[in-house]
């Protein structure tokens, strides 16, 4: 059900692949450059005297009518759910989305892949009241949605529908998330699927380079690299999956936004009442490892034998959200590598024709440091010439500040653009509750804005040599390392990373 | 020939009425809409349609060109794909320093182009020296051009006022410019889309077209990318949809900016560009502002469209490409095109057969035989005749053969059997609720209804569509898959793993 587009794949072509990491990836595209018009919310750019004044640049906007942010209300539950409310009368739908403090963190490390089935099989598998074939039946007849998932840290559901059928859908998801069944056979049909997922894993080389180099940064055994394999796969049981579910899912671990066509108070009576027999629990949380990094440089290649271009991949760890810095880094992720005017997309995509596929970010994540990646996919003959341009822009954000004019063009971008983060109802109460799942201030992103729009061209050296590390980035490049401009060992010594697939046992 | 999927989305307005699941509403809908939508026409043939939706202070922006691959001819592959590219490198007056003396330097590099291409052209006769002399003084030519350009000005001007979503995309009908705004930012868009498709400027054209070729190499190492362009190919014997919309790497390398220049002029008159704003705006003066910076772009006559016809097809076709993936099947039927009276059962099949996890060939394929992890079906909503494509993953252990197979029983008890009526009004139930769907974002909705108007001719068959699906009974369904769905009317395309393939 995933593949719809891929038949597709051939016909539609656009212009910019966007490259941003995670955590900076959800801030806006921007950038630099001379002489461009001031804008009423940003920072002056500086008039290069040398070229006269576009007729653009002359333009008088309106004031931007104030942003109306709805308030989302917030309520616990008797059973410690948290709830979050908003009205949205526009269309004739209503949507939950819930978070659940689990995740594949949490799975031991010779099953790994059971989260993942845990949050599959919760829905496919059915409840103690219906099978999962009966509920498909019963949502697609009314065209409505119920999901589960677990992802690394944290687990989910949603729910989509008509109005009318608010009662039906709330039902199920109550019943999905309370006493899902785990029917063996839907645990065998969701095994066939990961197994198979793990046979196709090389197919898509970019997949290879984004599961390869985040296995360089936080070790292959990290809960934030490690990949499911035939054996843990086979080892998850049904008492696992049972197991699972029993000790996360739990109503006082358990997050839910609701918005759409309703009036506030009465889906709140309506889900009390749905949820009305789950009890509280306490529940331990296992441990999690810290993330610990070396900072080294190394080199590395994938063999692909049937590829006529390198994928490069290069950094090394990135940062916190609420890294002090994170606003800094922001606006210097912009220059460096976000969008269609950042230095690397103008340098090694507009001025060199190295590549259509360029940028990255220095990465932050909510609970974990994020990735610093930088990536680029090129013709085999210009692979180790894209790397070392890729590497200059690097170690020229730690020696020199940026332009006026960049700094101008990335901030105004940000704030010019900030009033999309509040463009749909979905977006604002869901952002609420994902900062609220990992602890963080209900304004974290307006106080992002405050100090964006304070970042100095010095904030911005400052944070380029204090975080990056020009001499210590780790180089993954998939491809023909035999067949490139340039033997790969100018850049270092390289180890070859076999990504043969180990068999299933017979 | 992307919206069939990509079209899922779409935006705006009040809509109560679309829930009610009785056909009437359906016109209430449409009525509402029609008081919120203002469409004029620009003397010179340029038409707009402006949605009012003040849910944020926030527009989109949709530039519609009725041009796309399929208007390409041998040769000249690539070329609505390129165009596009070049839409992003300013004009007489943004991207500049001084454009005369600028156009004089292109037009010595579009000459020393032609001379390279003509001695290259002699291959083993080629003189190396003479060679090297032309590409030392392309390369000189392409580096004075530098000293007038004001890199990246375009994209910039957009940028710092807060664009989001500022990109394009080329599908075999036609070529789509978007962007998003902040409200206030209005005229800006205007004054620089006016100027973008009034004195564009293809500067760069060289260097973008070296940029092209490595999205062209991105395709290449998707394995579904090889397999599609193989698949493409083979379905069509005339009708230039069997050319992928990328275009060939040898057409690629030859294609000058001259010609790029001559498409622009054939293709971008006013006549073939429909705008959809779709936002916090006022109508009048979105009249306003077109008419101060559309108006003076001289009008063109409208395209003449494709004429080549597909031939009826005498047999089977198929292609296996032996690689290092894992094996994929599709196939293929030829099908009528949007417009047709048969479209609306085709849309029906596909919900029926290939969509969600009450579909079909997900309960026989993926559910009950357990032979593939994902299989689907889908009509293709685009304006010329094309391909109905249903598409199987094997799970692992499993053959296309066993996908293709299963298949085809799907396929010939849609022939044989009326589908159940429940079936039928599920996939009825569908359609609407993804159409209320699709009402949510003002870009989503921008594109349908540039859509609807430039393809099917209205934009309101965004809604009149759900009136064809609900007609569409059983028997229809019937007759529509034996109609189409025939032994030599068939293309299939397979990636079969090949034997020690380098993992």
């Amino acid at each position: 059900m995933k593949n719809t587009m891929t038949a597709k794949i051939a016909l539609v072509l656009i212009s910019v692949a966007v490259l941003a990491g995670p955590g900076f990836g959800k801030a806006t595209q921007s950038v630099s450059r001379a002489s461009r018009p001031r804008s009423e919310g940003g920072t002056p750019a500086t008039q290069n005297a040398q070229e006269p004044a576009r007729a653009y640049q002359q333009l008088k906007y309106p004031k931007l009518a104030d942003l109306q942010v709805p308030a989302v209300q917030r309520l616990t539950l008797p059973n410690g759910m948290q709830l979050f409310v908003l009205e949205d009368p526009e269309l004739p739908l209503v949507h939950v989305s819930a978070l659940i403090r689990t995740g594949s963190i949490y799975e031991p490390a010779d099953k790994i892949g059971l989260a993942d089935l845990t949050g599959t099989v919760m829905r496919t598998g059915g409840t103690t009241t219906k099978t999962g074939d009966q509920i498909d039946e019963q949502l697609e007849q009314i065209a409505a949605s119920v999901e589960t998932y677990i992802g690394d840290s944290s687990g989910g559901a949603s729910m989509s529908v008509l109005k009318e059928d608010v009662d039906t859908g709330l039902a199920i998801l109550a019943e999905v998330l309370m006493h899902p069944a785990f029917r063996q056979d839907k645990i065998d049909l969701a095994k066939i699927s990961a197994r198979s997922a793990i046979a196709r894993r090389n197919d898509v080389p970019g997949r290879i380079a984004m599961r390869e180099y985040a296995k360089l940064i936080y070790g292959a055994d990290s809960v934030y690299a490690r990949q499911a394999e035939y054996a843990t796969i086979d080892s998850i049981t049904r008492d696992d999956l049972v197991a699972f579910h029993r000790r996360y899912f739990h109503p006082n671990h358990t997050m839910l936004a609701v918005w759409g066509d309703f009036q506030a108070s009465q889906i709140i009576a309506k889900i009390k009442e749905a949820f009305k027999d789950w009890p509280k629990a306490e529940v331990e949380l296992p441990p999690v490892p810290k993330v610990t990094y070396e900072f080294r440089p190394t080199v590395n290649a994938v063999r692909k034998d049937d590829m006529n271009q390198g994928i490069i991949r290069l950094g090394h760890l990135g940062c916190l959200m609420n890294d002090p810095d994170y606003h800094a880094l922001m606006v210097m992720n912009q220059i460096l590598g976000g969008g269609f005017t950042s230095r690397l997309f103008k340098n090694v995509r507009s001025r060199q024709g190295l590549a259509y596929s360029v940028g990255g970010a220095y990465g932050a994540d909510y609970d974990h440091p994020g990735l610093f990646a930088l990536s680029c996919q090129t013709k085999l003959k210009s692979t180790v010439h894209a790397t070392e341009a890729i590497l200059a822009e690097v170690k020229k954000m730690t020696q020199e500040q940026v332009t006026d004019e960049e700094l101008a063009l990335a901030k105004d971008s940000y704030l010019n653009s900030f009033v999309f983060n509040f463009a749909s109802k979905g977006q604002i109460i869901n952002r609420l509750m994902t900062y609220a799942y990992y602890g963080y201030p209900a304004d974290f992103l307006q106080k992002t804005k405050e100090n964006v729009e304070k970042v100095t061209k010095a904030d911005v050296l400052r944070v380029g040599k204090a975080h990056l590390r020009p001499d210590k980035m780790q180089i993954l490049v998939v491809g023909r390392p035999d067949e490139l401009d340039k033997p790969l060992s100018t850049l270092g010594e390289v180890k070859t990373i076999d990504v043969t697939i180990p068999a299933p046992k017979p | 020939m992307e919206h069939a999927v990509v079209r899922r989305r779409g935006a705006a307005v009040v809509l109560l009425a679309l829930l009610a699941i009785a056909p009437a509403a359906l016109s209430q809908d449409l009525a509402e809409f029609e008081k919120r939508l203002m469409k004029f026409t620009l003397d010179n043939g340029l038409t707009f349609l402006v949605l009012e939706r003040h849910e944020a202070p926030v527009v989109s922006f949709h530039t519609y060109a009725d041009v796309g691959a399929v208007d390409e001819v041998k040769g000249i592959t690539g070329m609505a794909h390129i165009f596009e590219h070049m839409a992003f490198k300013g004009t007489q007056t943004i991207g500049t320093k001084d454009y005369q003396a600028e156009a004089a330097v292109m037009a010595r590099m579009d000459d020393l182009f032609l001379a390279l291409k003509q001695e290259k052209r002699k291959g083993d006769l080629t003189d190396p020296e003479k060679l090297k002399k032309l590409q030392e003084q392309f390369d000189q030519a392409g580096q004075e051009a530098q000293k007038y350009i004001v890199h990246d000005e375009y994209e910039e001007a957009l940028t710092q006022q807060g664009a989001r979503g500022f990109n394009a995309y080329t599908s075999e009908d036609a070529t789509q410019y978007i962007v998003g705004l902040p409200s206030n930012k209005l005229e800006l868009w205007m004054m620089l889309e006016g100027d973008r498709f009034a004195h564009p400027v293809l500067r760069e054209f060289y260097k973008e077209k070296d940029v092209i070729m490595e999205e062209r190499r991105m395709m290449e190492n998707q394995p579904t990318g090889r397999l599609y362009e193989e698949f493409q190919g083979i379905a069509y014997l005339a009708h230039p949809y069997g050319e992928g919309v990328i275009g060939h790497m040898s057409d690629l390398q030859t294609l000058t900016k001259p010609e790029a220049e001559a498409f622009f002029k054939a293709h971008y008159s006013p006549s073939n560009l429909t705008i959809a704003i779709v936002g916090d705006v006022d109508p009048a003066e979105v009249k306003r502002l077109a008419q101060k910076y559309f108006a003076g772009i001289p009008s063109g006559p409208k395209p003449e469209p494709v004429e080549t016809e597909e031939p009826a097809q005498r047999g089977e076709r198929r292609v296996t490409i032996e690689d290092a993936a894992q094996p994929v099947v599709l196939i293929g039927y030829h099908q009528p095109n949007v417009n047709h009276a048969d479209y609306p059962a085709l849309e029906v099949i596909s919900q029926i057969v290939g969509v969600g996890r009450t579909s079909r060939l997900y309960k026989d394929l993926v559910k009950d035989k357990k032979i593939a992890v994902s299989a689907n079906a889908r009509a293709d909503s685009s304006k010329y005749p094309s391909l109905f494509v249903f598409f199987a993953v094997p799970a692992k252990g499993h053959t296309n053969q066993e996908c293709e197979q299963a298949v085809h029983t799907q396929i010939e008890k849609l022939k044989t059997e009326p589908v159940a009526p429940e079936e039928l009004t599920k996939a009825k139930t569908r359609s609407r609720a993804s159409l209320i769907r699709q009402l949510d974002s003002n870009s989503g909705l921008a594109a349908e209804l540039t859509f609807y108007e430039v393809v099917t001719g209205d934009w309101r068959n965004l809604f009149q569509q759900l009136d064809k699906i609900n007609q569409v009974t059983a028997a229809d369904v019937q007759r529509v898959a034996q109609t189409y769905f025939t032994t030599k009317n068939r293309t299939v395309g397979c990636i079969e793993t090949a034997a020690g393939a380098s993992r």
